[in-house]
């Protein structure tokens, strides 16, 4: 699903973050990225989903090879990964399921089909009482909630998850890992979550790989 | 409040600009309508060795000659008859040359009255051009000025507007920064990201349009209105609503589409 070779990522010529990083990721796999505060993981990530571009190396995602990608391509190869913020980034705006109805809008989905996914994505994770409501008007942990629903709404191949938990209390976090879970193990969506606290007992087999100076290592 | 805010920086400029651009629509046509009201009345005369082969002239300074007028030689001696005795009239009719009016479609300006009577005396037949210039109207001069003001005032203007309404989409793009990002990254064109800029501009658009079409509406009727009863023989507008509508729906689309798209274009090359 995720095949990367000698991959280099920096912001200027001066400095890579991330160097000669190797590594693969396989269909309906679960895996943790974690590291130290500033070691690359965020930007790791981006470059999964072309935030970020690579200096050197080739970085295949769901078939698509990321180096170089910009334009219908780099579109393209978004509308097949669905991307959980650790700052929700939902439009405050719009309401909850119209926040939930973009993906499906940007796939050509209809106003009608994508009104009717996101009000059963919203039962998805429990949050149907919250209808209609603005991001701003609900928790923490319900606006990550929401957030998980619109990774989740146009059946991505990957769900890239950076720091989902980070500004949660542990029970909104414990739901967040569940729909993940959830996604992971019952739709078979490929998992990546950026993390810099794995949780424990979390039921299901994952993988973990790590950053440390730039470096990516398989941990366990 | 805001959106209102946003909408009238946007609209007073363009309906500005779409103002200046009805002014200039309607000096102009005020001016063809006098023009060819005074074309009437003009004619330009031309004396000839030989008679004049009337399809030779069909042009002058790039104006259709309407119609080229013989004047009869016995008018002209009609009026000094009684002081000849009938010998000097039979030789007088032999050697006097040929007289023409020559009539032109449009009213010609001061310079081209210049090379018509330059073009003309190239013609070797042609012994003299009597372009009364002197009599060549000023209140012709005055409103070609004044159509050429408003022309240069509307294109001020519209720099102006553009300046201005690019401003504002840029704001508009500032402001909705946050979701353009947000659909870029679940996979949305730069167009679609910002669709709600795109909405902004076209309903401040049709604002305008709507502003401007209806001051021109009532005032194709009623240019009296601005103008003095003393002009009322000078002004004339036969303007077809229609046609100027839909030069005004261009311009007010044209203008906003175009700036967006530059704009968008800037964004998308700083932001990508």
């Amino acid at each position: 699903m995720i095949r990367a070779k000698n991959i280099y990522l920096s912001y200027d010529e001066n400095k890579y973050i991330i160097k000669k990083g190797n590594f693969s990721i396989k269909e309906k796999e679960f895996i943790f990225i974690g590291g130290t505060s500033g070691s690359g993981k965020s930007t790791l990530l981006k470059s999964f989903y072309g935030d970020i571009s690579l200096k050197h190396g080739s970085l295949i995602i769901a078939g698509q090879e990321v180096f170089g990608v910009k334009g219908k391509p780099l579109r393209h190869l978004r509308k097949d990964i669905g991307i959980i913020f650790q700052d929700y980034k939902l439009i405050k705006e719009w309401t909850i399921e119209e926040n939930i109805m973009i993906p499906l809008k940007i796939n050509g989905y209809s106003h009608d089909i994508s009104k009717e996914q996101a009000v059963k994505l919203l039962a998805h994770v429990k949050l149907s009482h919250r209808q209609g409501y603005y991001p701003n008007e609900l928790s923490g942990g319900e606006q990550q909630r929401v957030a998980v629903a619109r990774a989740l709404a146009h059946n991505p191949k990957i769900i890239i998850a950076d720091e989902p938990t980070g500004n949660l209390d542990d029970y909104s976090a414990d739901v967040v890992w569940n729909l993940l879970k959830g996604a992971n193990e019952q739709l078979g969506i490929t998992v990546v979550v950026v993390t810099h606290r794995v949780p424990k007992n979390f039921g299901i087999r994952f993988r973990q790989l790590s950053i440390e100076d730039g470096i990516i290592y398989e941990v366990s | 409040m805001k959106f209102l805010k946003n909408t009238f920086a946007f609209v007073i400029p363009l309906t500005a600009m779409l103002i200046s651009f009805s002014i200039y629509l309607f000096s102009s046509n005020i001016l063809n309508n006098y023009k060819l009201t005074i074309a009437n009345d003009y004619s330009i005369v031309v004396v000839t060795n030989t008679p004049l082969i009337k399809e030779d002239i069909t042009k002058l300074a790039g104006i259709h000659v309407e119609r080229i007028i013989t004047l009869e030689k016995d008018k002209i001696i009609t009026n000094i008859k009684s002081s000849l005795s009938n010998s000097s009239i039979e030789l007088l009719k032999r050697k006097l040359p040929h007289f023409y009016k020559i009539k032109l479609e449009v009213f010609p300006t001061t310079s081209e009255l210049e090379t018509i009577k330059n073009q003309l005396l190239q013609n070797k037949n042609i012994r003299k051009v009597e372009i009364f210039s002197k009599n060549h109207n000023s209140v012709y001069l005055l409103l070609l000025l004044l159509s050429q003001i408003s022309f240069i005032l509307f294109n001020i203007i519209a720099i102006f507007s553009i300046i201005m309404i690019s401003k504002q989409i840029r704001i508009w793009f500032y402001e909705h920064h946050e979701k353009i990002t947000i659909l870029k990254l679940h996979g949305a064109s730069i167009l679609y990201s910002s669709s709600t800029i795109l909405k902004y501009a076209i309903f401040s658009s049709l604002i305008s349009f709507l502003i401007v079409s209806a001051m021109f509406f009532y005032l194709i009727d009623n240019i009296g209105v601005l103008l003095p009863n003393d002009l009322a023989n000078i002004v004339v507008v036969s303007l077809t609503l229609e046609n100027s509508l839909i030069k005004i729906f261009l311009l007010s689309f044209g203008i906003s589409i175009l700036t967006i798209l530059g704009v968008l274009i800037k964004y998308k090359m700083k932001h990508d």
